[in-house]
């Protein structure tokens, strides 16, 4: 059988301001996976960063530790995650001045 | 018909994850959920590429999971004859609603049959949490899990539609485990009033916002299947699961329910009436869609577990 995939969408044109998260996400099948960020639209001087999170139990959650995306405006960013546990979320506040972004998060997970 | 059904019983006989299952004679699909999602994906509100077209209510229903039924206090604790099961999340908040679709179109107007093992759970979080309003441990007679009463209920729904104009229904039946108030109410019910559509909104047919129920026009449309209290198993402890069987036989000639069934109980479903719409639905000929949905009726994550789906039909 080829190897499986799926592309899960967290937000889907969802707007935020302040500090956020998505979504727990149960990922333990995958092997890989990778975050999108598409910023649709935000306020001026607005932007925006997202921190990968994992977690054992889809409760309790810690920092990736890898990095993070970082978008000013409206565009798109992708970041890799490996050896993880079973859980991912993205962690995310906004920067610059007071405003928001709406944005679409995909997580593309492959065997 | 013969033949079809020594091959069945030759088939489920040897294959122990059709044992459990009692198909009709032709297996449509038979998605074991270790092998992946199979095409069960989110539904979504009509649109034409601008996502602000979606109604509210049909724009967030979450993408399934394909879960190992993993908690903090005993770790993984897997499906029926694997690992995952398909699993619907809601977000936890009031009312929220999480939906997974699987689409196909028909080749006759008979019988078909949906089958399924299935779980729910509300979420278990670690000592602290919920808030105080959500904590009974004071009251726990150490029996009765509190959080069966934070779990709201799952809805079974169809999308058939015949011909090149209609007529398009929607069967629905739907298990509330428990009130907004937490009180357990553990029975099956059916709709009295249609699905709205994205046609129906637009139409304005139906309110386009704050709408509480997507099953049905006003969440007073719902009314008990006769005979349909069923008390099921949560178990003591929301990480204890046990998997319930589920068969939905629908007849796409009467277009109604002609028999539900939920472990031993089996309800006779072929007088109810399953609401039409009154409206002309073009693109849709031999339409039929299966989907599962969990909602939470307070602030707590509700889940929809299914550890495999069987769908068969007597054409």
């Amino acid at each position: 059988m080829l190897r499986r995939s799926f592309t899960a969408v967290l937000e889907k044109g969802a707007t935020f301001s302040g500090e956020f998260s998505t979504e727990p996400y149960e990922a333990g099948w995958a092997h890989e996976a990778r975050w999108f960020v598409r910023v649709l639209r935000s306020d001026e001087r607005v932007g925006l960063q997202m921190v990968p999170q994992i977690s054992p139990d889809g409760t309790e959650w810690c920092d990736e530790g890898s990095g993070s995306i970082r978008l000013q405006g409206a565009g798109l960013a992708s970041m890799p995650i490996m050896n993880f546990g079973s859980w991912l979320r993205l962690r995310g506040t906004t920067t610059g001045r007071t405003g928001s972004v709406t944005v679409l998060i995909y997580l593309a997970l492959k065997e | 018909m013969t033949n079809h059904l020594h091959n069945r019983n030759r088939l489920c006989s040897t294959d122990v994850r059709l044992s459990k299952y009692n198909p009709l004679p032709r297996i449509l699909y038979f998605d074991d959920f270790d092998e992946g999602l199979n095409g069960w994906c989110e539904l979504v509100g009509n649109h034409t590429g601008d996502l602000d077209q979606i109604r509210p209510i049909a724009k967030d229903f979450r993408p399934p999971q394909l879960s190992s039924c993993t908690y903090f206090d005993i770790g993984t604790h897997g499906s029926v004859d694997g690992t995952y099961s398909l699993k619907l999340a809601t977000r936890p908040q009031r009312n929220h609603l999480a939906v997974a679709i699987k689409r196909m179109t028909y080749a006759a107007r008979g019988l078909v049959q949906f089958e399924t093992y299935v779980t729910f759970k509300s979420e278990l979080v670690p000592e602290g949490e919920p808030s105080a309003e959500l904590d009974e441990s004071s009251r726990w007679d150490g029996n009765v899990a509190p959080s069966e009463r934070q779990f709201g209920e799952f809805t079974f729904s169809n999308d058939i539609c015949v011909g090149e104009t209609g007529p398009r229904c929607h069967g629905v039946v739907r298990y509330r485990n428990a009130d907004p108030n937490g009180k357990l109410v553990q029975t099956w019910l059916y709709p009295t009033s249609v699905e709205p559509t994205t046609k129906m909104d637009r139409l304005g047919l139906v309110p386009s916002d704050s709408r509480p129920d997507f099953f049905a026009v006003s969440p007073e449309d719902w009314r008990e299947v006769p005979g349909g209290r069923q008390p099921l198993c949560f178990n003591e402890t929301a990480s204890k699961v046990n998997w319930h069987y589920v068969r939905w036989l629908f007849d796409l000639e009467s277009l109604r329910t002609i028999e539900f069934q939920c472990n031993d109980l089996c309800m006779d479903m072929r007088d109810l009436a399953v609401p039409m719409h009154d409206e002309e639905y073009r693109g849709l000929p031999n339409l039929l869609n299966l989907y599962v949905a969990v909602r939470t009726h307070l602030n707590v994550r509700n889940f929809l577990y299914l550890d495999s789906a069987l769908v068969s039909v007597d054409w």
